[in-house]
């Protein structure tokens, strides 16, 4: 009886003994990953060596900083699914890589969320409420408790005495350089974690959704994708493709906030909009004060 | 009434007698019933984060700053037009909506507005530490 015990139990002993040392890479059959968990097969890719041999597509034009040197990463094209990498473009250090400031990120969200913010609740007071004006009994000898209208916040229909009150806005403003340095804390999170990419150009060789799809799992670019082009008309193809994609959008440079940013995964610029926006985010570093709005005319400015 | 079903149960489990007022039981009601009625666990709401209002949120924020000062981002709000860009507490925003839009209102509500700017200017300037 003791002996079929022991090898009864002892089997399930075993097994159970037997899986504290799994084989390498072998998984529980009853794991269950998180739903957002990052693509394990994703790895970060080496930035371009130095002796690289592909060409230097791109170079900073705005002066960099001479304790500082420009950050380099591939350029890509969009045309094949599985293609190399075209090229190497330069990306101003003050753009691309600032220190990383959560707190400005957490103001300019936060900002972004509220300053567009309207509540509509509103509440009637007791003066505003229908009827009310009599009162109800007299004041003494009636053996109920003395009330003079029957609309004060004590009575069932009656006003709200401390309610919201009508529309109410909570607009406010940062100040125009913190909103610059959060889109380029933005920026530089996205390079730094390797959520950055540099394409050509946004020409795709057919208006596919699914080829937008595969190349974007074959890259291991992300869940979601926010596309940014300088240009106000996108090319036909790239357009129909993203329509039908809930996750892969497009924008032109002026419509780059933080939000989006933060909401896609992955952000895909063009040589033309490094361009703009480091001319855009470079000129807040050294101007001057603004004695009257920026869009009235000044003399050398835009 | 489950109560009673209760005892009758565990009084018919301890002697065999009392079984067969368990078989005669009437549930008895006194007109009250569960105000609350809900399945055991309600499912958490389906909310679909990828909405067109949710993906294109917060574009154009920056068009100030990335466009040249042309527009603002206070244009953008959608709001009553005597709030566009402007905060301020209850008579602030009430003195700004009789400036702007107070030919237009209705006279109900125009008397409503001018009692409560009344009230509110006498309370913010007569009562309490702060006038």
């Amino acid at each position: 009886m003791f002996r079929f015990s022991v090898a009864v139990f002892g089997r399930g002993v075993a097994k159970r003994f037997s899986s504290s040392f799994p084989a390498e890479g072998a998984l529980p059959p009853n794991l269950q990953l998180p739903a957002n968990l990052v693509d394990p097969s994703r790895l970060k890719r080496p930035p371009p060596p130095a002796d690289c041999p592909l060409p230097l597509l791109r170079r900073c034009e705005a002066v960099v900083p001479a304790h500082l040197s420009p950050m380099q990463t591939w350029v890509e094209s969009l045309q094949m699914e599985d293609g190399e990498p075209l090229g190497r473009a330069e990306l101003h250090p003050d753009v691309f890589g600032v220190s990383p400031r959560i707190d400005i990120l957490h103001d300019v969200e936060k900002w972004q969320r509220n300053y567009k913010r309207i509540s509509y609740a509103h509440t009637k007071v007791r003066s505003e409420v229908r009827g009310g004006g009599k009162k109800p009994w007299r004041q003494k000898g009636s053996g109920r408790a003395r009330h003079g209208s029957i609309r004060s916040p004590l009575w069932r229909g009656g006003g709200v005495s401390h309610g919201p009150r009508g529309p109410t806005s909570y607009y406010y403003m940062l100040p125009m350089k913190v909103r610059v340095q959060g889109l380029k804390v933005a920026l530089s999170f996205k390079m730094a974690q390797d959520y950055l990419h540099v394409v050509d150009s946004l020409h795709i060789p057919t208006p596919d959704s699914q080829y937008l799809l595969d190349l974007i799992r074959r890259r291991h670019w992300g869940e979601s994708v926010l596309i940014v082009d300088v240009a106000e008309e996108f090319p036909e193809n790239i357009l129909q493709a993203a329509s039908d994609l809930k996750k892969v959008n497009l924008i032109p440079a002026i419509g780059l906030n933080v939000h989006s940013m933060l909401k896609h995964e992955a952000v895909v610029l063009t040589l033309e909009t490094l361009k703009f926006l480091e001319d855009k985010l470079l000129w807040h570093d050294q101007r001057y004060t603004p004695l009257y709005p920026f869009k009235l005319p000044y003399r050398d400015f835009p | 009434m489950s109560a009673l079903r209760g005892l009758l149960r565990a009084g018919g489990s301890l002697c065999q007698s009392a079984g067969t007022l368990l078989h005669t039981a009437r549930t008895i009601s006194t007109g009250t019933f569960c105000q609350i009625r809900m399945h055991s666990i309600p499912q958490p709401k389906e909310v679909d984060r990828w909405t067109e209002k949710r993906t294109m949120y917060g574009v154009y924020d920056n068009i100030g700053i990335l466009g040249d000062f042309k527009a603002h981002p206070r244009d953008l709000i959608a709001a009553p037009c005597w709030l566009k860009g402007f905060r301020g507490n209850e008579l602030q925003r009430l003195i700004r909506k009789k400036k702007m839009v107070g030919d237009r209102m209705m006279t109900l509500e125009k008397h409503n507005l001018e009692k409560r700017i009344r009230f509110l200017y006498k309370r913010f300037n007569r009562v309490g530490k702060h006038r």
